[in-house]
């Protein structure tokens, strides 16, 4: 079938996500938790064959694959209701189960070793479809098993499949409490070079921002993971909307991708949704403080810091703007209401855009599922390229920078094979973040076109250095 | 011939007739013979002799030698006066009264052997006193003669002046035979005879004075008569140029002014009926034509019936008057009968009575006049026009004349509506069918309102109700086949046809109406049940929208995606089969499964013929098939599909080549190039902007058109299209929404936009050919690089130095070259991405100076950050009056090309890797 996607679920949080995504995915499509079509779901609405596959039984089958160093998760996963959605040959677990230590480099070693099994599952996937189009990776960027097991998948791929798009949706971890991974620096750091040179589209889930609608949007004093998660698998959902209900646009990941991504290293996408709700709420059936919905309320309010997934830090100069937007909108839309919003928009001016090239607000009226009821009548996700989005590798460098100098916690990094040597790894991607921070600064400006040249420059230095040492 | 047939000649002009002079001559004749007596006797005789002179008017020359007439008259008046009372006063001699009577007689035109043998008759009388004529039985004559010498002198001059050539009678005897012809109207002496023998007869003269006088009038009154019915007469005649009556001068005299007068008023009306009886008669050529010009005549005929009976009444009158005048003349005794009978016609009472048949008769000529060789609805509007009358009789005149018209109309109207029939002998019907026209093309071409006899009275609304409703009868039909039609047709047919008087109302309410609009609304739902249900043309309307306008996006980039290898061949290598093949795998793949199988019957995929160096994109689209009644509806969308479906193709041709060729090998060619990133970095930065610039163009163009154009409008459509109620409205907004949509789809490829627009995606075209080459080379350089890499490496192992200076120098050449190609490469960059930004100026120009609203509010957001106006200030200028004013800016500023941001400067470029 055409344009299909496979979805890697690495380590804990990946996992998760993940359950939560295809719990959602089911939800809309109206399969079972066992696969099977419910009876009140018709044929020719949707398009599963993106995301499922058919057995023969009739059984839609995700195609998705569960990759954990640890079982807990998976365990869980398996112990559930949704057990036998998911292909148990798919459903990978590493026979030692320790787990990767939240030690990028654990993982990115098990990785290796494990390759072989992995891909050995993932190529099987790849056959089985028709036309693949790319691979969704969940993981968090902190932990051990999707940060460092996804990095070095992120790496293979982009080696094993030249031709399909690897997009990620990355886990940021959370700013604002002081997290029990102590070197969670280095493995975001690790891992955001990866990010950055092998995946071609990151989603970033900023996991303090999460947890600050939860309780600022939301009104939960301790946003547990499954509440967070419900709020990730409803980006995930409806980022994915144009996919699987198909009308006259961006009905593949690459139309998707190509508009909202100038230059390859530009690829880091934030997320806004709005109105939102929490599931407790919806039970309850109290009416949320939203006040009415119109597709230019919305709009706008997709444009307010606030409803961002992602917590930048204070733009202080004002200097940081949108490289590019793309806004899908689902529920009852009179279609021409879309424009007259964004002519609102830009005569008020109400966001900033890049200066150094054509750029604007594109739309996409999506079709949301029959069978999941919305109190909403309208309802937005935005997907957008934001220069400000650099002030979260910055934090990143910082971190990184502080537990660096004193040179901290690095042991367990140099039992692995990657750093048996030395700890070039660090440096490198260290200024390979530097140089994307670099980039989404020139971004900014409007003599961009010409940011390129000293970057190369500085490249070139550095390669004719390396290569100068080589000779 | 008889003396009484003589007089009767000269009867039409001068009542007094010679039997009565004759009549005076006998009684005075008979008065000098037997002298005075009592009245009875006298009349007897006088009666007896003239009626012997009646029965033998030969008898009176029988075997007498005849007398010269004047020796007659001479020797009667000798002997009359000789036997007169010589004490009687002259004029009382009955000698003088004999001669008085006689130069009467004279005046009149008798013929002279006639009176000559009247008068040696009379002179035998008195000859013979033995005579039995005159003389009563016991009468004897007692007259005698006297002196008349006198009389004698005056006779002489009478008779000289008989014989002078100035005498008129010569003259009227020649005319006389023209006045012939209207003897059914003379008087007839018969019936005057007829009561002699009963009447005794009063004081004659004064009577015969008293009756000339009436039948003066009555001879003028009776000309007015016939001048009523456009007839000539002895006063009145025809003006040989316009027709109008005009006095006959030569009988002018006879009249007195104030008679002439009325007598032209009234012949006015005789010039009306002529008119009028003209435009009634087709073989003049004046009368309207057609059916309804025929109901018209008929009309008129009708109307002209009607007035010649009014005006025979008033003949009727006339000779009524008369009869009774020469009877009370006679019988005196019948007083009642004679009461009985009608006053006598004057002039001034027929001029009291023309009036109202005047104004009728005027009007029906303003009417008939201009609805002059007119047919059919033109004609019917003519009259509707004199409905804006104030007058009451004017206004029912009119309203009958049309009520009549319509009568045709309607039975054609029930007859096209029920039956979808024409019978249209005269193209007077306002709904025309065009002959040469199949069914085919039925429902938009065959049949047509005529707007020339569409009547005012019937609005183009209801014109095109009445059209629409026959023309669903004949498409369902010949089209459907099928019969079953109009629910409780007789009752409708009965409505329609006998409430004529209806149509031309000025509120539409009335039954004609209704029948009218329910016979419309049946019908139409009728056919848009069949055409909704059996035929689902709602879900073929669907379907076009989805694959032939694209709305089906993943069905096109599946579809695109199966026939890539296709589309890039050039086109004389295509093969229409494998195509369809290649149709039913993209439909087997997308949600079109589910579709109606029946609907994606109708898709198809063609190519059409190549031109040289067209490839499999430009020959190859996708096509709608309909037959039977579908086609019938939708045969004339089908170009404008075709039309449309060639931009949008080309769009997603161009989506195509930047997404999945240019910027996906972008993407995945960058991580392997990475290492060359010193020598390539800067032009394939430069390409990635650009081809986000260009991405973005697309997008949005993209998003416009099959968004706010196609999207936004078949929203509108499937809103109408759930109101609708008939067909035609489905296809009215079905064709609206067509049209709007090929205003918005840049179709039009003689415009500036679309030139500028074409440019635009050659330059696209050029890019990737541009980047494939480039890509190329890049990996062969790297390829060769690693190669050598390989080499040393392998060398250093076996422990010897890698390379010979040979291998080097040739490496280093390589190098160079490749170098060389980069910087051949660069200059190609630049110009592509300089006419790529030229074009998109040139569009953008154009899309700020239009006049269509859409297109500047499309401008503005295809610029939404003010990229472009901040690049090109010439941009801002098409928003301001002063561009309104100086239009020319336009032009200059297709010369302004400044160069592209994306030149690079090459040297700069290329810093040296070693």
């Amino acid at each position: 079938m055409p344009s299909e996607i496979i979805t890697l679920q690495l380590g804990q949080c990946g996992n998760q996500i993940g359950f939560e995504f295809w719990k959602r995915l089911c939800m809309e499509h109206g399969i079972s938790p066992s696969g099977v079509l419910e009876d009140f779901a018709t044929e020719g609405m949707d398009r599963k064959d993106v995301f499922f596959y058919q057995a023969d039984d009739d059984h839609y089958i995700p195609r998705a694959v569960l990759l954990d160093l640890e079982p807990r998760v998976i365990n869980t996963i398996m112990g559930s209701s949704y057990a036998k959605l998911y292909n148990p040959e798919n459903v990978y677990l590493s026979k030692h189960g320790g787990g990767a230590g939240n030690n990028w480099a654990s993982g990115y070693s098990q990785g290796e070793k494990l390759q072989e099994e992995i891909f050995d599952i993932i190529d099987r996937e790849a056959d089985g479809s028709d036309s693949l189009e790319g691979f969704i990776l969940c993981h968090s960027i902190a932990g051990g098993t999707g940060s460092g097991m996804g990095s070095f998948i992120m790496e293979r791929l982009a080696d094993r499949y030249p031709k399909k798009l690897i997009q990620t949706f990355s886990v940021f971890p959370n700013q604002d409490e002081i997290s029990d991974v102590v070197v969670q620096p280095y493995n975001s750091l690790l891992t955001l070079r990866r990010l950055t040179s092998a995946a071609d589209s990151v989603v970033v889930l900023d996991n303090t921002a999460l947890n600050r609608i939860a309780c600022d949007r939301l009104h939960i004093q301790n946003p547990s993971f499954s509440q967070i998660n419900n709020l990730v698998s409803t980006i995930m959902s409806v980022s994915t909307t144009t996919l699987r209900y198909p009308s006259y646009m961006n009905n593949n990941l690459i139309g998707l991708m190509a508009s909202l991504i100038p230059t390859p290293q530009l690829h880091f996408l934030m997320t806004g949704y709005t109105p939102l709700t929490s599931a407790s709420d919806v039970n309850n059936q109290q009416t949320v403080n939203i006040r009415k919905t119109t597709v230019l309320d919305v709009m706008r309010r997709l444009l307010q810091p606030k409803n961002m997934m992602v917590s930048t830090g204070p733009d202080k100069t004002n200097h940081h703007c949108y490289i590019s937007i793309l806004n899908i909108i689902q529920g009852e839309v009179d279609p021409s209401q879309v424009h007259k919003s964004l002519q609102r928009i830009r005569d008020r001016k109400m966001a900033q855009f890049i200066p150094w090239g054509p750029t604007s607000i594109q739309v996409a009226l999506s079709r949301s599922s029959p069978y999941v009821q919305s109190n909403h009548r309208v309802s937005g996700l935005m997907l957008a390229n934001h220069t400000s989005i650099n002030s979260l590798f910055e934090r990143a460098l910082n971190q990184y920078d502080k537990l660096r100098k004193r040179g901290a916690f690095l042991d367990q990094f140099r039992r692995e094979d990657i750093f048996k040597d030395d700890l070039n790894e660090l440096d490198e991607s260290r200024e390979t973040v530097d140089s994307l921070v670099q980039e989404y600064e020139a971004a900014t400006r409007s003599d961009y076109m010409h940011y390129s040249f000293k970057r190369a420059q500085g490249d070139s230095k550095s390669e004719d250095a390396k290569s100068g040492g080589d000779h | 011939m008889s003396n009484e047939n003589v007089g009767s000649k000269a009867q039409g002009q001068d009542p007094p007739t010679p039997v009565h002079y004759i009549t005076m001559l006998l009684s005075n004749i008979c008065l000098s013979i037997n002298g005075p007596q009592r009245a009875e006797e006298h009349d007897r005789l006088v009666n007896n002799a003239l009626k012997s002179i009646m029965e033998n008017p030969n008898s009176l020359n029988e075997g007498r030698p005849t007398m010269c007439e004047d020796d007659c008259v001479i020797k009667i008046l000798n002997i009359l006066n000789a036997k007169a009372n010589p004490n009687g006063k002259k004029e009382q001699m009955p000698g003088n009264v004999f001669l008085k009577t006689y130069t009467k007689l004279l005046k009149l035109d008798t013929d002279e052997k006639q009176r000559e043998a009247l008068m040696n008759f009379l002179l035998d009388i008195l000859d013979n006193e033995q005579s039995t004529f005159l003389r009563p039985t016991t009468l004897m004559a007692n007259g005698k003669d006297g002196g008349g010498d006198g009389h004698k002198d005056f006779l002489r001059e009478v008779l000289s002046e008989r014989l002078s050539p100035s005498y008129p009678y010569r003259k009227q005897q020649n005319g006389g035979s023209e006045s012939s012809e209207r003897v059914a109207y003379s008087y007839d002496p018969g019936q005057s005879i007829a009561g002699l023998g009963q009447v005794q007869m009063p004081n004659y003269t004064d009577q015969l004075l008293n009756q000339q006088d009436v039948d003066e009038t009555l001879d003028i009154v009776t000309n007015v008569l016939f001048s009523f019915t456009g007839i000539q007469g002895k006063f009145l005649r025809k003006d040989v140029v316009t027709g109008r009556f005009k006095l006959d001068t030569a009988n002018t005299n006879l009249l007195t002014t104030g008679d002439a007068g009325l007598m032209l008023r009234l012949s006015e009306l005789g010039y009306y009926h002529d008119r009028v009886a003209e435009f009634a008669d087709p073989s003049k050529g004046y009368s309207a034509l057609g059916c309804m010009g025929q109901a018209l005549t008929c009309f008129l005929r009708k109307e002209l019936g009607a007035y010649h009976g009014e005006v025979a009444l008033l003949h009727d009158q006339v000779n009524d008057f008369k009869k009774a005048q020469v009877k009370r003349s006679f019988v005196d005794r019948e007083q009642e009968w004679l009461d009985s009978q009608r006053e006598q016609v004057t002039l001034f009472k027929l001029l009291v009575w023309y009036t109202k048949p005047l104004h009728r008769m005027q009007w029906l000529t303003k009417i008939a006049h201009s609805c002059m060789m007119k047919k059919g609805g033109e004609l019917t509007s003519v009259v509707w026009d004199f409905l804006d009358n104030g007058h009451p009789a004017v206004d029912k005149l009119v309203i009958d004349l049309l009520t009549a018209m319509c009568r045709p109309l309607t039975r054609m109207i029930s007859q096209w509506m029920l039956d979808g029939d024409i019978t249209d002998l005269h193209n007077e019907f306002f709904v025309e069918s065009l002959t040469d026209i199949g069914p085919d093309r039925l429902w938009h071409d065959k049949f047509r309102v005529r707007t020339a006899m569409q009547p005012k009275f019937i609005g183009q609304e209801l014109a095109d109700k009445i059209l629409r409703t026959g023309k669903s009868i004949n498409f369902l039909r010949e089209v459907c086949e099928m019969n079953e039609l109009v629910k409780g047709q007789g009752e409708l047919k009965n409505i329609m046809e006998s409430n004529a008087g209806d149509i031309f109302s000025y509120t539409q309410d009335t039954k004609w109406h209704a029948a009218i609009e329910i016979c419309y609304q049946n019908t139409a739902k009728h056919v848009l049940d069949y055409m909704v249900g059996p035929h689902k043309l709602l879900e073929h309307l669907q379907c076009m929208r989805r694959y032939l306008l694209l709305g089906q996006g993943d069905f096109v980039s599946i579809f695109i995606e199966h026939m890539k290898d296709e589309l890039e061949k050039p086109g004389t290598e295509i093969f229409a089969h494998d195509l369809s093949a290649m149709l039913d795998t993209a439909l087997r793949c997308t949600n079109a499964q589910y579709d109606d199988p029946e609907i994606l019957n109708h898709l198809d995929v063609v190519a059409q013929p190549p031109f040289l160096g067209d490839t499999g994109w430009d020959i190859v689209s996708l096509q709608y098939v309909v037959q039977g009644p579908l086609a019938t509806m939708l045969e004339p969308t089908m170009s404008t599909y075709k039309a449309l479906f060639k931009p949008l193709w080309r769009m997603k041709h161009m989506e195509f080549v930047l997404s999945t060729k240019i910027w996906k090998e972008q993407m995945t060619n960058g991580k392997k190039l990475r290492k060359m990133n010193a020598e390539i970095g800067k032009a394939s930065y430069k390409l990635h902007l650009f081809t986000s610039e260009i991405m973005h163009f697309i997008h949005q163009m993209q998003y416009y058109v099959l968004f706010e154009v196609i999207e936004c409008n078949w929203v509108e459509l499937q809103k109408q299209m759930q109101q609708a109620t008939g067909l035609d409205e489905i296809l009215d907004a079905h064709e609206k929404f067509l049209e709007t949509i090929t205003v918005g789809c840049f179709i039009n490829s003689v415009t500036d936009k679309e030139r500028h627009l074409e440019t635009v995606f050659e330059n696209i075209i050029a890019l990737e050919i541009w980047q494939a080459s480039f890509y190329k080379d890049c990996f062969k350089e790297q390829n060769a690089r690693d190669d050598l890499e390989k080499k040393i490496a392998a060398s250093e192992e076996e422990g010897r130095f890698g390379v010979t200076t040979e291998e080097k120098m040739e490496r280093d050449q390589e190098r160079k070259m490749f170098e060389q190609k980069l910087i051949i490469a660069c200059r190609g960059l630049s110009d592509i991405s300089c006419a790529y930004e030229k074009a998109v100026s040139g569009f953008m120009m154009c899309l700020n100076s239009s006049e269509d609203p859409q297109l500047q509010l499309f401008g503005t957001r295809l610029d939404f950050n003010e990229f472009y106006k901040k690049r090109d200030t010439n941009l801002s200028k098409p928003l301001t009056f002063e561009h309104m004013r100086m239009s020319n800016v336009y032009n200059s500023n297709k010369n302004s090309s400044t160069g592209s941001r994306f030149v690079i400067n090459s040297q700069a470029s290329l810093s040296p890797a070693m």
